[in-house]
């Protein structure tokens, strides 16, 4: 398990020759967050949330300055060697992997460098090209990949120390649509088979469909947390039901209306009337019951519960200093 | 001048904005400490005289004059060479080659812009390293002004010449760094930046005179050390001209098929 | 220290891949200071020639041994080139990020640098060596006490640029501008460190600040063993000197690396200077 209490990054403002320090920025502000073996863990954030940062307090590459982070109890201050082997980090980009070496190479340069059995060591690099696809272009050199091969290989790398707990910044960005897929696999996988996984994501989705449990976060403070279907319903965001009739039907308005839910009245390209409901409950069954007592006929009906990402767009539009506006402009700009 | 005026401005307003003092401060230093060895060896060795060969193979029995004129010639065509030659991968590195090539302009108008401009920053960066010179005692004799100013005209030509097929292989190989270096330790052996290249054995000399760079030096010299009238500095500078204004018209002649080259490689340079 | 080897390994591929399979190793390692050699042999010929240059350096006197002499301050300097050359790379992954993978992992860093400076120093130096060796050999300007002063030299030579290049490694590493630090250990050096010229000819206070580079008496103790036949008895100094520096040099690199990485950690930034 790794655990952070009240875990605070500050960064020293910039020295400047000749003139003061510039301010200091707290980039996470008393962070307390745990994330267990065998489950991917989603940590979701609004504007500089402090994200990347806090992900690399648990990899070692940054200190907290208060608070403490461990990983299955040895602190990162005073372990941070024996912590290395234990974890590792996938960010997003295909940064992180030597242009002049093969994939083959590069797995088996860190494979060195993480002192990884020499028994297990080429058994390994086989199952990791085999599993984000490189097999082939396992003798190429990095410089003749692709963007996309280059961060398949990232990936790779990533998990050449059979980390036990993988730290995944951003790991989908800019991937093609069926390899981001093939990664979903690969990240729910490791989970079931025990890794611990910490995930950040601009693709809303992609969180709701892997993780267990989501921690939101705000200028490096938690604001929610909980499964995304909690995070979802905590919002009291509406679910819409939009339904449409064969023809005109005069008592069917004063049916939904008894319904009490918010409701808009209008027609479709076909001149048919359309109904849009909105209600924090689901009341499909109960519009659709209603409407043909009232003698409609239906001829579609759609359901459209609230997502994670509508959960978080409400969020950034109660968040008093983010503001509505460049909260939205900041998860929609993705 | 349509071309080349509005690049000297562009390349003027960058040098001013980002100025490369590594680069700077790199052929300054080999410039500066050219000399120092120089000196050092002159009194130390020498015992503040040169061998008797030496005069007669130079012309002049002025060993740290020779020199310290060689390190300012060699920091002159260095610096020129750097900015006229890479000018071309610079732009194809930014990304930029490809709309130089779509734009109408000449290529010729355009590089003499890039020169134009290097010509002003280098002849500081020169008198910086002369000034240097002078400070630790080396005596440079009053020059003949109209030699002194034919030979630099005549020098300016000859590094303009040799940049403009270098430029050539530079973007059709895509690499720069091997080709600039290797013209720079030959010229350094060749053109008798630092010693009469009448040292080395007869093959290596007529390179050297190949190079235009070489009667340059000659004329630079004469009008330096010994005050020649332009008339007896005129073969030279004539070869220099006629060498420098060949080298030119190759390098015009291979800029066009390079071009094609580089922009068919994709500009991954 | 098994798994410090396997890290040598490692750099020892990547060095490998990076300079090996490119053309630059023959021009900048062999053709360069090859020319180089040859234009600083020319350039001091005329005051060697002067009268009485003899009575002040008796090495003058025959053309072989002033090349052999400055072929000598080639090929050490060439070795420690190629050093600040592989450090210059290496400050290189600060930007591409294999940096940050690097620190990852839980290898020693003491070791990475150390295996990524003798690394690159086989890599680079071999050619020139051998052509050092065979040029020695086939001119008779090899004049040693006895053969296993062959062995001591290269010691003398090796040691000290590893050392040094460690040292470089974890300088640049965490330097904004490297560019310039290379810059600033190019030409400078071969000057201070006397290459081109006898350290007598220099004035004492470059002889003072050359002294602080490991090049400066490597180059003593290369020349000597290899030039003028002495045995290590007649070393003894320089090589306490140049254990005694090579020992600093590795203490400053250890200092640098941790306090680079502890200021990476707090800031973010590894950039250190």
């Amino acid at each position: 398990m790794i655990v952070t209490q009240e875990l605070r990054k500050t960064f020293p403002g910039q020295r400047k020759l000749f003139r003061p320090a510039g301010p200091a920025t707290d980039a996470v502000d008393g962070l307390s967050l745990s994330i267990p073996p065998g489950a991917v863990t989603g940590l979701l954030g609004l504007n500089g949330a402090g994200k990347t940062t806090t992900i690399k307090v648990l990899a070692t590459l940054l200190r907290p300055t208060s608070g403490s982070v461990t990983v299955d109890g040895l602190d990162v201050v005073t372990h941070a060697r024996e912590i290395r082997r234990r974890i590792n980090l996938i960010a997003g980009g295909e940064r992180m992997v030597y242009a002049r070496l093969t994939g083959r190479e590069n797995l088996w340069y860190f494979g060195q460098l993480y002192d990884v059995p020499r028994a297990v060591l080429n058994t390994r690099i086989d199952e990791l090209l085999e599993l984000v696809g490189l097999t082939d272009a396992a003798g190429t050199v990095v410089e003749r990949y692709s963007r996309g091969m280059r961060q398949r290989l990232s990936i790779a790398r990533g998990l050449i120390n059979a980390p036990a707990y993988l730290l995944l910044d951003e790991p989908t960005l800019g991937l093609d649509a069926p390899i981001a897929r093939d990664l979903r696999a690969v990240v729910a996988n490791l989970a079931r088979d025990g890794v611990g996984v910490l995930l950040t994501s601009h693709y809303l989705a992609e969180v709701e469909q892997l993780c267990g449990h989501v921690y939101v976060v705000d200028r490096g403070r938690l604001v929610a947390q909980g499964s995304p279907t909690a995070l979802t319903a905590g919002t009291r965001l509406p679910h819409t039901v939009e339904l449409t009739l064969a023809e005109h039907a005069p008592a069917v308005s004063a049916a939904v209306a008894a319904l009490g839910a918010e409701f808009e009245v209008g027609v479709d390209a076909e001149e048919r009337p359309t109904f849009l409901l909105r209600s924090p409950e689901d009341l499909a069954g109960e519009l659709a019951t209603a409407v043909v007592r009232a003698g409609g006929a239906i001829v579609r009906l759609e359901v459209n519960p609230p997502t994670l990402e509508d959960a978080i767009l409400a969020m950034a539009g109660a968040s008093p200093a983010v503001g509505a506006e460049s909260g939205r402009a900041a998860v929609a700009a993705r | 001048m349509a071309t080349a005026l509005p690049t000297l401005r562009r390349n003027w307003l960058v040098t001013m904005r980002a100025y490369q003092w590594t680069y700077f401060v790199g052929t300054l230093a080999t410039g500066i400490l050219t000399v120092g060895l120089a000196y050092l060896a002159f009194h130390a060795i020498g015992g503040g005289r040169a061998g008797g060969g030496f005069a007669a193979a130079a012309g002049t029995a002025d060993y740290l004059g020779y020199v310290t004129v060689g390190a300012a010639a060699s920091m002159f065509s260095v610096r020129m060479v750097l900015w006229v030659a890479k000018a071309q991968i610079t732009e194809q590195r930014e990304g930029t080659l490809e709309s130089q090539v779509l734009a109408p302009a000449r290529r010729l108008p355009y590089l003499i812009g890039v020169g134009l401009q290097a010509l002003t920053t280098t002849v500081v960066e020169v008198v910086v390293m002369l000034a240097f010179a002078i400070m630790i005692g080396v005596r440079l004799p009053a020059p003949d002004p109209v030699t002194l100013l034919a030979a630099f005209v005549a020098a300016s030509v000859a590094v303009f010449g040799i940049s403009v097929p270098l430029s050539a292989i530079m973007i059709s190989v895509g690499e720069a760094h091997i080709t600039q270096n290797t013209l720079f330790v030959a010229m350094g052996l060749l053109c008798g930046f630092t010693f009469p290249p009448g040292y080395l054995p007869d093959p290596l000399r007529w390179l050297g005179e190949a190079l235009p760079i070489t009667s340059a030096l000659r004329a630079l010299r004469a009008a330096t050390l010994e005050h020649a009238p332009l008339s007896a500095a005129a073969p030279d500078l004539l070869l220099c001209l006629a060498l420098g204004l060949a080298y030119l018209a190759v390098g015009l002649r291979l800029l066009g098929p390079a071009e094609r080259i580089a922009i068919q490689r994709g500009g991954s340079a | 220290m098994r798994a410090a080897l396997r890290v040598f390994a490692a750099e020892g591929l990547k060095q490998h891949r990076r300079i090996f399979g490119s053309k630059l190793v023959v021009f900048s390692m062999l053709l360069w200071p090859v020319l180089t050699l040859a234009t600083t042999y020319y350039t001091v010929l005329p005051v060697t020639e002067a009268p009485g240059a003899a009575d002040r350096w008796p090495l003058v006197a025959q053309p072989g041994r002033l090349l052999a002499f400055l072929a000598a301050g080639a090929l050490a300097y060439t070795f420690f080139f190629s050093l600040v050359q592989s450090a210059w790379h290496f400050s290189w992954e600060r930007v591409s990020g294999t940096l940050e993978a690097m620190f990852l992992t839980p290898a020693s860093r003491m070791a990475l640098v150390l295996a990524n400076g003798s690394s690159a120093l086989v890599q680079n130096a071999w050619l020139f060596g051998c052509f050092g060796i065979a040029a020695a050999v086939a001119t008779g300007t090899l004049h040693l006490a006895h053969p296993g002063m062959l062995a001591v030299a290269a010691l003398a030579l090796l040691v000290p640029a590893v050392a040094w290049g460690a040292f470089l490694n974890s300088l640049l590493m965490f330097s904004r501008d490297s560019a310039f630090l290379y810059t600033l250990l190019d030409d400078p050096l071969w000057f201070i460190a006397g290459v081109r010229l006898p350290l007598f000819a220099l004035p004492v206070w470059i002889t003072a600040i050359g002294l602080a580079f490991p090049l400066t008496t490597s180059l003593v103790v290369l020349r000597g063993a290899l030039l003028d036949g002495k045995d290590v008895g007649d070393l003894a100094g320089q090589f306490a000197f140049l254990a005694g520096l090579s020992a600093v040099l590795l203490g400053l690199t250890a200092l640098l690396l941790r306090v680079g990485e502890r200021h990476a950690q707090r800031t973010g930034s590894l950039q250190l200077f």
